[in-house]
C-alpha cells in the first residue's frame, strides 16, 4: 500500500516541482538583487551610517512584468535628486553614489513579491529586519498594500512609502501614522467619469462590470460614488472571476435597458471581453461604454483599440502631455535605461514609484538625512508637497491619512495619429484636487468597497463635479 | 512494508540535544534568525509532521493538511480581535481551543470521505479538499476579510513578537516537542499499530474484524488536529492570514518540506523545514545570476532541483540519507540487518 502511494506521490511531486519552477507555485521566490549589487559607492559625500532603503515590487505573478519599470521610477528619483548613477542596464542592478544631505544612501535590496499579501510581508520582513532598511518603498498591488500598511503599524520606528498599490483601505482604514501614499488610490483614478457619464453622455441608468477582486472593487467604487451622488442609478453589478477567458455568461447578464456600462476588467481579460462583447452585442458604442485605468493600456490599444476609439477613461497620468516636466521625466528614463523603459514612463506603475521616492528624498533633505529618530522624517513626509519636475503630471499633497490629493486626467481613445496603426490617447480634461473621501462617501467607517458596496445613493456631489477643466495637449 | 518506519522507543539523548540546541540558539543568533528561520522551521515542521504521521504510519499521503491548517488559522483570526474577517473579539485562548476543534471536526469529515480511497485517488481527493478550502476563503470575503485578516490579536503568553520574538519562539519549540513526542507515542499504542496494520494489509485487517475506514478516519482527525496547531502557530508567526497563505503553492511547499526531510520519520519534518527556511532566505545571497536560467529570483528552480536530487538519491529524504550512512557504519560487511533502525533525531 505504502509503496503504491509513494510512487503516486513522487509522480505528483515531480510534476509539481517541474511546474513550480516555472510560475505555478508562487511561493517564496527569490527577490531581485541582493544588497551587494545595489550597494552604494561610499562615503564620498561625507560618509557615516548610510540611509538604508528597501525596495519592494512584484517580479512574479500577474504584475511581474512591471518589476523593472517600477524600479526605474524609484531609481530615476535617486538619479535626479540624490546624484546616483545606475549600476547596470537593468534598473534592478541598482544605483551607486547616492547621497542626501551629505549622507550616503543605500538600496539594501530589490524585494520581489508576487501580488499576494503573504509574499509581500515575507519580503518586507527580509528587507526591514534582515537587511535592516530604515525605509521601505513599495509595494505594487492592492492586497499587498493593505498588508504592508498593517505591518507598518506594528513597526512605528520605520517609515513606509507606498509604491503603486491602489486599494483604498491601506490609507483610509489602516491609517498607520508611518505609511505614506503619494499617488491617488484606485477610486480616485476614476474621478470625473461619473460626472462625465451623467452630465455629458446623459446616462441616467448604468451597469458596471469588473473583475472580482479588491482593486476593481475600489476602482468601480469611485465611479459609483460619484455617479450616484449626482443622481445616476447603478442597476446591475456584474463580477467575473479574475483570469476569466470566457465572458459570454457575464455579458449576457448586462441589462439592455441601461444607458451605459462602466467597465473595470483589466489586462488580457479586457481584450477577451471586448471581442466577445462585439460578438454578442455588436460594435462597442463608446457613448454607452466607459472604462477604468486599464483602457488605455498599450497592450489593450494594440489588440482591440480600434473597437474602443471614442471611448473615455481616466487616471493620474496622460501619455500625450506636452509639459516640459513630463518631457524631462521621460528623457531621464530614456537616458538611463533606454527606450523600452521610457515607453513605460507614463504608466502609473513607473510614476507611482517615482513620486514616492521623490517625496522621500525631499523629506530626507529636510531632516538632514537623520533616520535615527524617524518621527522627524515622518513629520516632514506628511508636510511634503510635490511640485514641478518632482510631480510632472501635477502637484501632490497629502491629507490627514497621509493619502495623496492630486489631479486626474480624462482621456479619449482616438484614431491613430502617429502612423503605427495603434490608436492613440488624447487628454481632454483635468479634474483637480481629487481626494480620497469623495466628499464623505468614503470614510474609515464606511464599508470597504466590495461586490455590493458602496451602495448607490444620491447625496452631496464631490467638489470636482462640474469643475473639470478642459485641457488640450498639442501632440 | 516499510522497514524504515520506526516503532521503537524514542532516542531521548538525541532529542534532548536537538531541543537543547534550539533552546540556546537565541543566545547566538539575531532576532531575525530566531523569527524567520527557527520559529518558521518549528511551525512549518509541525504542518509537515501531520503529513508524515499519516504517510508513514497510515500510508496516506495527504495534500489536505494545508487546507486544514488554513481552516484553523482562519477560524482563530476570525474569532479574536483583528482587522478584517468576522472579528468577534473573543478571548484568544478560547479562540485557540475553538479553532483546533473546528479544524479537527472538518478533518474528521474530510478523512471520512477520503478514507475509502487509496494511492493516487487519495492524493487527488485530499488535494481537492485543499483547493476547496482556498476557494472558499477567496470567495467568502466576510470570513477572509478584504485583503486578508490583519493585525490578529495574540494570546498574552506570546507577548508582542515585534518587540521580543523570544516568547513566541519558545512556545513554538515546546509545542513542536510535544507534537513530536505525542505522535511518536501514539504510533506505539494499539491504535498506532492498528494504523500500520491497515497501511500494510488492509484486507487482512478487515478480515480480522477491524473497521479500516473508521481507523483511517480517526487517524486523519488526529493529523488534522496537529495541522490545526500549525495553522494557529502560523497566524502567531505572521500575525495575519489571507487566502494566499493557504493556496496551492503552500500545499506543495508543505509536501516538499516533508519529502525533503524524509517521509518515513517524524524528525524529517523539522529537518525538511529547516532546510527549506534556510534556502528560502539565503539562496538569493549566494545564487549567482546565470542569464535567465539561474539567479536570485529562481528559488523555485533551486528547490525543485534539490527536491529531485533528494528523491533520487534517497527516497527517505535527508533523514533517509543519515539512516543509511549510520547503517553502513554500524554493520560493516555483515549480512544486512532486517530492520536497521537508528535512533537519532538529527
Amino acid at each position: 500500500m505504502f509503496r503504491r502511494s509513494h510512487v503516486a506521490l513522487v509522480a505528483a511531486c515531480a510534476a509539481f516541482a517541474a511546474c513550480g519552477s516555472e510560475s505555478a507555485s508562487n511561493d517564496a521566490a527569490g527577490g531581485g538583487n541582493s544588497s551587494n549589487a545595489a550597494e552604494e559607492g561610499g562615503g564620498g559625500g561625507g560618509g557615516g551610517e548610510p540611509i538604508k532603503i528597501g525596495f519592494l515590487s512584484d517580479c512574479e505573478g500577474a504584475f511581474g512584468s512591471f518589476f523593472e519599470p517600477t524600479a526605474s521610477g524609484a531609481n530615476l528619483a535617486l538619479i535626479k535628486y540624490a546624484g546616483a548613477k545606475p549600476s547596470g542596464e537593468k534598473p534592478t542592478d541598482g544605483v551607486t553614489g547616492a547621497t542626501i544631505a551629505g549622507k550616503p544612501v543605500e538600496i539594501v535590496g530589490y524585494g520581489c513579491a508576487d501580488d499576494t499579501a503573504d509574499k509581500a510581508i515575507e519580503e518586507t520582513r527580509r528587507l526591514m529586519e534582515q537587511e535592516d532598511a530604515d525605509i521601505l518603498i513599495g509595494p505594487l498591488s492592492g492586497d499587498e498594500g493593505i498588508a504592508v500598511a498593517n505591518y507598518a503599524k506594528e513597526h512605528p520606528d520605520k517609515t513606509f512609502v507606498n509604491g503603486i498599490a491602489g486599494a483604498q483601505d491601506s490609507t483610509l482604514k489602516v491609517q498607520a501614522p508611518n505609511f505614506f501614499r503619494f499617488h491617488p488610490d484606485g477610486a480616485q483614478w476614476s474621478a470625473g467619469l461619473g460626472d462625465y457619464a451623467y452630465n455629458k453622455l446623459g446616462w441616467k441608468k448604468a451597469a458596471i462590470i469588473g473583475d472580482d477582486y479588491s482593486f476593481p472593487y475600489t476602482s468601480l467604487a469611485g465611479f459609483v460614488a460619484e455617479y450616484c451622488a449626482i443622481g445616476g442609478q447603478v442597476t446591475k453589478r456584474v463580477w467575473a472571476p479574475l483570469g476569466e477567458e470566457d465572458y459570454s455568461s457575464y455579458i449576457s447578464q448586462i441589462p439592455k435597458d441601461v444607458d451605459g456600462l462602466y467597465v473595470g476588467i483589466g489586462g488580457s481579460g479586457l481584450i477577451s471581453f471586448i471581442k466577445q462583447y462585439e460578438e454578442q452585442r455588436g460594435r462597442v458604442d463608446t457613448e454607452r461604454m466607459l472604462g477604468n485605468v486599464f483602457w488605455d493600456d498599450p497592450l489593450v490599444l494594440k489588440e482591440v483599440g480600434k473597437s474602443l476609439v471614442g471611448g473615455v477613461t481616466s487616471a493620474m497620468t496622460a501619455a500625450d502631455s506636452d509639459s516640459p516636466d513630463v518631457a524631462a521625466y521621460i528623457q531621464g528614463l530614456k537616458d538611463n535605461y533606454g527606450d523600452e523603459i521610457a515607453g513605460a514612463g507614463p504608466s502609473v506603475f513607473t510614476y507611482g514609484y517615482y513620486t514616492g521616492m521623490a517625496a522621500l528624498i525631499t523629506a530626507l533633505e529636510a531632516v538632514g538625512g537623520d533616520v535615527a529618530d524617524q518621527s522627524k522624517l515622518q513629520a516632514e513626509l506628511a508636510k511634503v508637497t510635490l511640485t514641478g519636475d518632482k510631480a510632472p503630471w501635477g502637484d501632490v499633497k497629502l491629507d490627514s491619512n497621509r493619502q495623496a490629493i492630486s489631479n486626474v486626467f480624462l482621456k479619449k481613445i482616438v484614431e491613430d495619429t502617429t502612423g503605427d496603426g495603434v490608436p492613440d490617447v488624447q487628454t481632454f480634461a483635468q479634474v483637480n484636487d481629487v481626494d480620497q473621501t469623495f466628499n464623505g462617501a468614503f470614510s474609515a467607517d464606511t464599508p470597504a468597497p466590495d461586490r455590493e458596496n458602496p451602495k448607490c445613493e444620491a447625496g452631496e456631489a464631490p467638489p470636482w463635479v462640474g469643475q473639470a477643466e478642459d485641457v488640450s495637449f498639442s501632440k | 512494508m516499510n522497514p524504515a518506519v520506526s516503532t521503537k522507543r524514542i532516542a531521548w539523548p538525541a532529542l534532548a540535544v536537538a531541543v537543547g540546541l534550539f533552546a540556546v540558539a537565541p543566545l547566538f543568533v539575531s532576532d531575525f534568525f530566531v523569527s524567520a528561520i527557527l520559529t518558521k522551521t518549528l511551525w512549518l515542521g509541525i504542518a509537515a509532521a501531520s503529513l508524515i504521521f499519516l504517510a508513514a504510519y497510515g500510508g496516506m499521503v495527504s495534500l489536505a493538511q494545508v487546507g486544514i491548517y488554513g481552516i484553523a488559522g482562519m477560524a482563530y483570526a476570525n474569532l479574536v480581535l483583528a482587522d478584517g474577517g468576522a472579528g468577534t473579539a473573543i478571548n484568544p485562548y478560547l479562540a485557540l481551543v475553538l479553532a483546533l476543534l473546528i479544524a479537527t471536526l472538518v478533518g474528521l469529515g474530510f478523512g471520512w470521505i477520503a478514507a475509502r480511497s487509496e494511492g493516487i485517488y487519495f492524493l487527488m481527493i485530499t488535494l481537492a479538499f485543499s483547493v476547496l478550502v482556498y476557494y472558499f476563503f477567496s470567495q467568502v470575503t466576510g470570513l477572509s476579510g478584504f485583503g486578508g485578516i490583519n493585525s490578529v490579536d495574540l494570546p498574552g503568553i506570546v507577548g508582542s513578537p515585534e518587540q521580543d520574538p523570544l516568547p513566541r519562539y519558545l512556545l513554538t519549540l515546546v509545542v513542536a516537542t510535544l507534537v513530536f513526542l505525542g505522535l511518536g507515542a501514539l504510533s506505539r499504542t494499539a491504535f498506532g499499530l492498528g494504523m500500520q496494520g491497515v497501511r500494510d494489509e488492509p484486507a487482512r485487517m478487515r478480515a480480522l474484524g477491524f473497521d479500516v475506514t473508521l481507523h483511517r478516519t480517526l487517524a486523519f482527525g488526529i493529523a488534522a488536529f496537529v495541522a490545526g496547531i500549525a495553522g494557529v502557530l502560523s497566524v502567531f508567526y505572521n500575525t495575519r492570514i489571507t487566502p494566499g497563505s493557504i493556496n496551492l503553492a503552500q500545499t506543495i511547499d508543505v509536501l516538499i518540506v516533508a519529502v525533503i526531510g524524509g517521509l518515513y520519520r517524524l524528525e524529517g519534518a523539522w529537518l525538511g523545514a529547516l532546510t527549506y527556511a534556510l534556502i528560502d532566505n539565503y539562496s538569493r545571497e549566494w545564487v549567482p545570476e546565470v542569464g535567465n536560467v539561474l539567479g536570485p529570483a529562481r528559488f523555485n528552480t533551486l528547490i525543485g532541483v534539490l527536491f529531485l536530487v533528494i528523491v533520487l538519491a534517497s527516497p527517505g529524504g535527508l533523514i533517509g540519507i543519515w539512516d543509511s550512512l549510520r547503517a553502513k557504519v554500524r554493520t560493516p560487511r555483515r549480512t544486512p540487518a532486517p530492520t536497521p533502525v537508528p535512533q537519532t533525531t538529527e
